[in-house]
This record gives structure tokens, sequence and C-alpha cells, in this order.
């Protein structure tokens, strides 16, 4: 019996089956946000089909529920609904979609067929994306009144997720 | 119907398997020629059982039985034949039941070649064999059965897109299960020599030869995957250090280390467990390779999505590894050292720093690979290793390895007078200038790239100069002019893989219809854009004509295909090939209504050496498989004893 | 409803946020012309795309990396540093973004594992090869030499080259 070849083999072997074992289950696609716990980004951009301008920093004072899509996101599709809900029945949160990598009239129609509730706004050059690290769409940031981002969500939402998350943000 | 069949092969297949590893075990134990008879039996049949299971999927594919869970997965009656046909291995309970018949003819044909020899250490080599085997039937059994009776529907969904959207797709799986499912039979034999405690003369060659082979499959695997992503992926690069691709390099490199060791086995009597290490770390890389591309662990172009079989593979990756760890520690100190080393400066000792590079290279290749996943487990935070990290880390290596292939052929084997050493390795200089010059001139400035065209000319006066003489005495064996037809691609590849990655030139430009844009000396025109319907996908292709110096040289059509399954389309480029570097067109963006397009103008130079010199050492690695060809029908020891006398003169 | 009136301001200019509110000021002269393509190819190449599989910006096809790639030379013509701008990357999508580890913390054990173990690999293959110059050479043993017909062919062929 070698035991230096035993012993050296066991721990690397260890160490490597270890390692796998821990990262079963795990999405490589989930990235955490390093924003959670920071002030959010300030921008101004467009609404889609008004024009007007749309500033985060007039809505101080009250939780903000910034959804990151596109009309050509799959799970967008899902998720709009919820959102749709969520934001009629909880008037206190401002809902803000934030399209970016799309066009604006492709935009207006899914809105027209699908419903609007909140305005959505379209991020050109997908640079406020980038601001909040936006990777896939759908992603989902929850402000509280100070502008402080309380939680961010991969992937589409669903309704009591999206409820878990307000909550979160109005305390 | 279809769906039983294959049920009751895959089930008789686990029954056999493992019926003939306790008999081939027990026949090692006791050895007794009867049972090392029925386990050979045995073998066969698990062959067969696997043969037919794969048929019937084949025949429930191209018929469209939709009852059968697999074919209801990835069947389509639009696709063509051929894509169908191919679908076999382009999901993962499929490409398992691809793996267990590609293992059975393995295993059929090595029992079959080794029938009448080595009877001291075929039994338990079988029985590693099946006992691998009957681990991939209970997986078909199980955790990823493709034969499940489902409610049969009209059509189905067609297999992942990217499988029909280029030939190469569908040709790179096969070689790499050929590549990674033969490590099993070296693996096996490796096993076989710790048990007995010996590693003798005899079986150096089936284990050397048997590891050939799938290396040369693996080989042209990795060139094919790189090919691939190449023509499809539109970026332009064949290597991203993608965790897949890693994993299919890190048995790559082992075995590559092992082939040499091998060498320096046969002819000093020594390194025998080193060698047998590595061949094992071999075969359980291809354990690891196949967690990483299986378990969604690992985000990759070409990994199969979150499947449920992660925590059986990473099972079996711990017995293997706890079963390899304690056969080397208690048989290790057996493999006795019969000979020893005269010099340290000899071809030996140039082989032995070669196998430390090629191990270094596997770990840090390994540690960039699963690091993230250390990072995530103890801190658990997300974090990259990427491209820079591992050319960083790999290009110095690589360089070394490069001036490895021309020093270690120009040194004699066993100990040699310094002034014999100067001789042998001072004339090569010139062939480095030459190249050094040569490189410059073409443009070469990265030192890296410099250093590696130096060493790689170096190490090509050597080969020439070792490959000339063996045409010149007919007496000298084929392996060795294979040997260097192998060192003279990998010089090729190296140099090509340094001045492409480096001397890349690119440019996005926006071109309306009519309009052209420069990029250098090229100037492409757009001539229009059009919309084509196939019968699995509909395409946008914008036609570009393409001109060098004024000259039209050819029409380049990248296209956006749309494949129904998918929301978003596939952006698929084309390029125009030369021998001095490609141009290749990747379109970004296409606007059919304003009739203009985006495209990434790329041009890399040598690109295509790579894949016609990975070709070289492919046929390179087949052709020192050529004796054992014509050796393996006679199967008595006077043929071994002659190979391996011939094999002595490498 | 108030509330909801108050959101649009009478602005004429949209403004994504400012690399400024992460990094502060460039710390770097603002580049132009070839310069600036060589950079931006530069930095890009040590970013992830966040949508791609281990791709740089640099070299994805995809629009999110295309655009990031953009917001990288809009940096960089403004007088960003190189580190300006990965930490801005950084702030917004973690270690994740950046294809080179930094040498700092457990990831320091990426750069520093492979060394140890060409130091280790190296003391180990000197010390073997030290090992096996002093021992004598065996005279074949068992089948090897028991075999008079490799013997014979090996004379045959000529055993030393």
């Amino acid at each position: 019996m070698n035991r230096k070849v035993l012993l050296a083999g066991l721990v690397l072997a260890g160490a490597l089956v270890f390692i796998l074992f821990a990262g079963l289950g795990r999405d490589p696609q989930a990235i955490d946000s390093p924003l959670v716990g920071r002030t959010a980004p300030p921008f101004t951009l467009r609404e889609v089909g008004t024009g007007r301008a749309v500033s985060l920093d007039q809505l101080r004072g009250r939780p903000v529920v910034l959804n990151f899509w596109a009309t050509w996101c799959g799970p967008c599709f899902e998720e709009h609904p919820t959102l749709v809900a969520a934001a009629r029945a909880t008037p206190n949160a401002q809902f803000i979609g934030v399209v970016f990598q799309d066009s604006e009239a492709k935009i207006q129609q899914f809105l027209d067929e699908r419903g609007r509730a909140y305005p959505t706004v379209i991020d050109d050059a997908g640079k406020t994306a980038i601001a909040y690290g936006v990777g896939g769409v759908p992603e989902t940031f929850f402000l509280d009144a100070t502008g402080t981002i309380v939680a961010k969500h991969n992937g589409p939402l669903t309704s009591e997720v999206l409820e878990a998350y307000l909550s979160k943000a109005a305390q | 119907m279809n769906a039983t069949a294959g049920r009751l092969l895959i089930l008789a297949s686990l029954l056999v398997s493992t019926a003939g590893a306790l008999v081939a075990f027990a026949a090692g134990r006791s050895r007794s020629a009867y049972g090392l008879k029925w386990a050979q039996r045995f073998a066969y049949l698990f062959a067969a059982l696997m043969v037919g299971a794969t048929a019937v999927m084949e025949y429930a594919l191209v018929t469209h039985d939709f009852s059968v869970s697999y074919v209801a997965q990835v069947g389509s009656r639009s696709t063509p034949l051929w894509v169908t046909m191919a679908s076999l291995w382009s999901s993962l309970e499929g490409s398992l039941l691809f793996w267990g018949c590609v293992l059975g003819l393995y295993v059929a044909v090595a029992t079959w070649l080794t029938r009448n020899a080595y009877e001291e250490y075929m039994p338990d080599a079988i029985g590693v064999w099946l006992a691998c085997a009957a681990f991939f039937s209970f997986l078909l059994a199980g955790p990823a059965n493709p034969f499940v009776l489902v409610p049969a529907q009209l059509d189905g969904p067609g297999p992942n897109p990217l499988l029909q959207n280029h030939l190469l797709m569908v040709v790179h799986p096969p070689f790499l299960y050929l590549g990674y499912v033969g490590m099993t039979i070296p693996f096996g034999l490796a096993c076989a020599a710790l048990i007995k405690g010996k590693l003798g003369p005899s079986i150096l060659k089936p284990l050397r030869e048997s590891l050939m082979l799938p290396w040369v499959f693996l080989t042209f695997a990795i060139m094919l995957g790189g090919w691939w992503a190449y023509e499809v992926l539109g970026w332009g690069g064949y290597w991203a250090w993608d965790p897949v691709e890693n994993a299919s390099l890190l048995p790559w490199l082992t075995a590559t280390a092992a082939l040499h060791s091998i060498i320096v086995v046969e002819r000093r009597r020594v390194l025998k467990g080193w060698t047998v290490t590595l061949i094992l770390a071999t075969f359980l890389l291809v354990i690891l390779g196949t967690f990483m591309t299986r378990s969604g662990v690992f985000n990759s172009v070409h990994s199969f999505t979150q499947s449920p079989i992660g925590p059986t593979i990473l099972a079996f990756l711990a017995a293997l590894l706890v079963f390899s760890i304690g056969l080397l520690a208690m048989r290790i100190d057996r493999l006795e050292v019969e000979g020893n080393f005269e010099s340290a400066v000899s071809r030996e000792g140039m082989m032995l720093f070669n196998n430390l590079l090629l191990v270094v290279l596997t770990f840090t290749v390994l540690v960039g690979t699963v690091f993230p996943l250390v990072v995530e487990a103890i801190r658990g935070r997300q974090m990259s290793v990427g491209r820079p990290y591992f050319d960083t880390m790999v290009v110095p290596a690589a360089a070394l390895l490069v001036f490895l292939i021309g020093v270690g052929p120009a040194l004699p084997w066993g100990k040699t007078s310094w002034k014999q050493i100067r001789r042998a390795v001072l004339p090569p200089l010139i062939g480095a200038m030459v190249f050094l010059m040569a490189g410059f001139l073409f443009g070469a400035r990265n030192p890296w790239t410099l250093l590696t065209i130096a060493f790689g000319g170096y190490a090509a006066q050597v080969t020439l100069w070792q490959m000339r003489s063996p045409f010149a005495q007919v007496q000298r064996s084929p392996r060795r002019i294979a040997a260097y037809l192998v060192h003279a691609g990998v010089v090729i590849v190296m140099i090509a893989i340094a001045i492409s990655s480096t001397m890349r030139y690119t440019q996005e430009v926006h071109v309306v219809k009519g309009g052209t844009a420069t990029v250098g000396a090229w100037t492409i025109t757009l001539a229009g854009i059009e919309q084509r319907d196939e019968p699995n996908r509909s395409a946008t292709v914008a036609r570009f004509v393409v001109a060098k110096n004024g000259v039209t040289k050819t029409i380049l059509e990248p296209r956006m295909n749309q494949y129904e399954r998918m929301r978003e389309p596939i952006g698929t480029p084309d390029v125009y090939s030369t021998i001095g570097g490609d141009f290749y067109l990747s379109v970004m963006n296409i606007d059919p209504a304003e009739q203009s397009a985006a495209v990434n103008v790329i041009i890399t130079p040598l690109v295509g050496w790579i894949w016609g010199a990975v070709i070289l050492m492919g046929l390179g690695g087949l052709m020192a498989l050529v004796p054992a060809f014509r050796f393996a029908f006679a199967g008595a020891p006077r043929a071994a004893a002659l190979t391996l006398a011939r094999s002595d003169g490498v | 409803m108030i509330l909801s009136a108050l959101l649009f301001v009478l602005a004429t200019t949209t403004a994504a946020p400012d690399a400024s509110i992460f990094v502060g000021p460039p710390q770097a002269r603002p580049v132009a012309g070839a310069a600036l393509d060589a950079q931006t190819q530069e930095v890009a190449s040590l970013l992830r795309c966040p949508v791609c599989q281990g791709l740089s910006i640099a070299d994805s096809p995809s629009e999110m990396a295309v655009n990031m790639k953009h917001q990288v030379r809009e940096l960089i013509a403004r007088g960003y540093s190189r580190q300006q701008i990965l930490d801005y990357f950084e702030r917004s999508y973690g270690q994740f973004v950046l294809l080179k580890p930094k040498f700092q913390g457990v990831n320091a054990l990426v750069w520093l594992l492979p060394i140890f173990v060409v130091a280790l690999g190296a003391a180990l293959v000197v010390g073997k090869v030290k090992k096996l110059e002093r021992l004598p050479e065996k005279q074949e043993s068992a089948s090897a030499a028991a075999d008079p017909y490799l013997e014979r062919v090996r004379n045959l062929v000529g055993e030393k080259p």
C-alpha cells in the first residue's frame, strides 16, 4: 500500500467531487446583482407612445418596480399579465417597464394587444440595462421609497413572488 | 412496439454486462480459461444487444414512431432524412444510447483482437469494460431511458436547430464519442495490469494501440468542434475555452502524455506506474467531461440542458476515482522498475519533460474550468475564468511543447557525449531563424507568436530530418514516420493558431443594397437580400459580391436562419477560404425593408491550416496503427515479439 | 393620479445612468482614431458577454455584446481609464463580467495553483530522474528475456539506433 498515493489521490478526488456536488442544481445563468443594497442608478428615458421623459429621480418616496423586458423574449409574454395585474392592484407602487434592443413599433403593438397599466420607456443602445447589469431579459429590480435597490429577480415573475418582493420594497 | 423492444434490449444488456463483469472478475481470480471464454461471450452479447437497441431507435426515428419518448422529443416529419438519422445523438437520452452502441462495438472488437493472447490480463480487462458497460446500461434502463412509451402524437418538434444548421454538427459528436468511449479500452487494460501488479512488455502493444485509436478520434473531434464553432457561431473564432471544449481537451492532453510515456516504458522499462496513472486519469477525465456536458452545472453552447442524470454520473465518477486511487495505491509499488535513466539530457528525459508540461496544462485547464464552482461554493458569488486567463497560462507551456517537439527527437536515447548533443541540438537553430524571419516578414509582431514560430521552425527542421532517413532505410518502422507526421501536424497547428489568433482583423460595416464597403484590400458589395423558404426553416440571405484589390473573388451569403421552434433567428456566417487566410462575413442584422445589412467582416490569416494539419495528425496516428492491423490476425506471441522489436526502432 | 402626473417631467433630453456615478470622473485622456479602436478591442476582450457562453464582448456578435462594446468605446473616448471601465462593469454585473480573474482573495488561487503545480512537478521529475540515474540497469527480467524470438528479432533489426 502506497500511502502517499492514496492520501494525495483521495484529497484531490475528494475536493473535485465535493466542488462538483456543490455545483449540482446550480443555474449557471442566474447571476447575483452587486447593486442590491445600493442606490439605483438614475435615468431619464422616453416613454413609448407619448414620447414624454420619465425620470427615476421623480419617483422617490414610494416603491418602484423596474422591469427590463423586450418583445422578442418568450418569458416576457408570460409575465406581462402578472405585472399588469399587480400594477393595477398596487397603486402605491410605481411600475416602469424598460425595453431595450427593440423597436418602438413592436413595443406599441405588444402593449396594444396585451394591455398597459404603467409607463414603458425605451432604453436606446441598452445603456440603462448595462448600468443595471442586465443580461438576459426579463429581469426585475425592486426599489424602496429611498431609491435603494432591495431585490433583483431573474426570469419571469409569478404573482406570489412579485407580492413578496413588493412587501419587501414597501418596508 | 419499438419502445417495448428497445426497453427489453436495454434491460437484457444491463443483465448481460453485469453478469459478464462478475464472471470476468471471477475468472481473473481463479485464472480459469473457461471463465474467460464465458466473459468473452458476454462481451460479444452485450455488443449485439446495444447495437440492436440502437437499430431499434434508428428505425423508430426514421419511421416517425412518436410513441417512443425520444422520437417524440426530437423527431419531426419536416426534417430531412439525414437530420432525422443524426438526431440519435442530438439529445441526452439518444446520445447515451449511441454511447452504449459505440462502447459495445469497442468492447467486442477489443475482445476479439485479444481472444488468443494476454490471457493473464484479459479477464480483469473485460471485467472492467463490462462494469463500465453495466453503468451505461443502467443509465439507459433508468435515469435516461429513451424508450419510454408515450401517447403517440402526429408530429414532433424536431431536433435542436443547431444540429440542423450545419453538417459539421452532425459529424462532430460521433467522433467525440468514438474518442471518449474508446478510452474505456486502455482503462480496462491498465486496471488489469494493476490488478495483476505487473506491466509486462507484451501488454504494452495493446495498451498503446487501444490508446492511439481513440486519441485519433478525439483529435479529429476537437478539431471538428472548433471548425463547427468557426463556421456556425459567427464570432470568427474556433476556441473560446468554453467548459465543454475544455472537457474534450483534458483527456486528450493526458492521453498524449501517456502515448509518450509508453514509449519510455518500452525502451527503458521505467515510468510504468506513471504511465498507468496517466491512462487511468484519461478515462476519469472522460467521465468528468461527460458530467460537465450533461449535468447542467456548466454553461456552454455544447451542453445538454438541465438534466437529472448529473448526480448519477457524479456518483459513477466518485466510484471510479475511489477504485482507481485504491488500485494505484495498492499496486503501484509492485510495477517493478527494471531499467534506469542514463542521462536526463536524452530523448527519454525530454519525454519526461513533455509529460510534465502536458500534466501541468491539464491541471491548469481543469482548475480554470472548475474554479468558478469553487468560488461559488465557498464565497457564494459568481465569477468567470475566461480566455484572457487561459491564454496567459497556456501559451507559454504550449510554446515550450513545440520546442520539445524539436529538441526531444533531436537528442538520441540514453547517454551521449556533450559534443554529440551539441551536434544534434545546434543545427536546427537555422530552421528556427528561417521561420522567425518568415514570420516577421508575414507581419507577426506579437512576441509569443514570434517565439512559437521560431520554436516551430526548430521543430520543423528536426522533424523533416528525422523523416528523411526512414525513407532511405527500408528497415525502419512505419511507427516512426507516423510519429513524425503527427509532430509535423502539431507544429503547423501551433503556428497557425499563434498567427490566426493574434493577427485577426475585424470591422463592422453597414451596407445598403448596391452599396459597397472597403476593409483593407477587400471590397464587399451588397447585391441583394432574399427570403428563402426551406422545409425545416426559412432564411433571410444577404448576397455579397466579394472583391480583393478590385478583382471579384466570390459571392458570400451570410444568412439568418429562422427555425419554427426558435423565437430568435440563428445567424450563420459565410466564409471565403484561401491558403493564406479566410475572409469571413457574419451578419449582425438584416433589414429586408430597408434592403440593408450590418455585417462583421473578419479577416483571419492561416486559419484553414489548422483543419488541414489536424487531419495530418490524425492520419499519422492511424499510420502508427498499421502494423497493429497487420499482426492483429496472427495473435501469436511471435507477432507480438516482432511488433515490439519493430517498435523499438522508434 | 397626482403622483403619476409627477412622473412625467418636462425634460427634452433623455439620459442613461452615467459611468461617473460609479467610478467618478475620467482619469485618463480622451482617445480618438485608430488608438480608440485598438483600446476598445483590448478592453472589450476582457469583459464577458452576459448572454453568451463564455465569449467576450469583443468576440460575441450578439446585440447585448455590441451595445456593451459601444459603451466601452464611448467611455474610452471620454477619457476613462481601462481600470475605471472594468470597475464600472464590475459594479453593475459583479465579478462575473471579468474574464480575467482579479488577483485578490480566493481568486488568487486560480493563478497560484498552476504555478505551485509546475514547481511541485518539476521537483518530482528532477527527483525521479536523479533516482533513476543512480539505478543500475537490471538485466531483462522474466518474460522479455524468456522470449528467444524477441532477442533474435532485436538483434536482426539492430537494437540501438
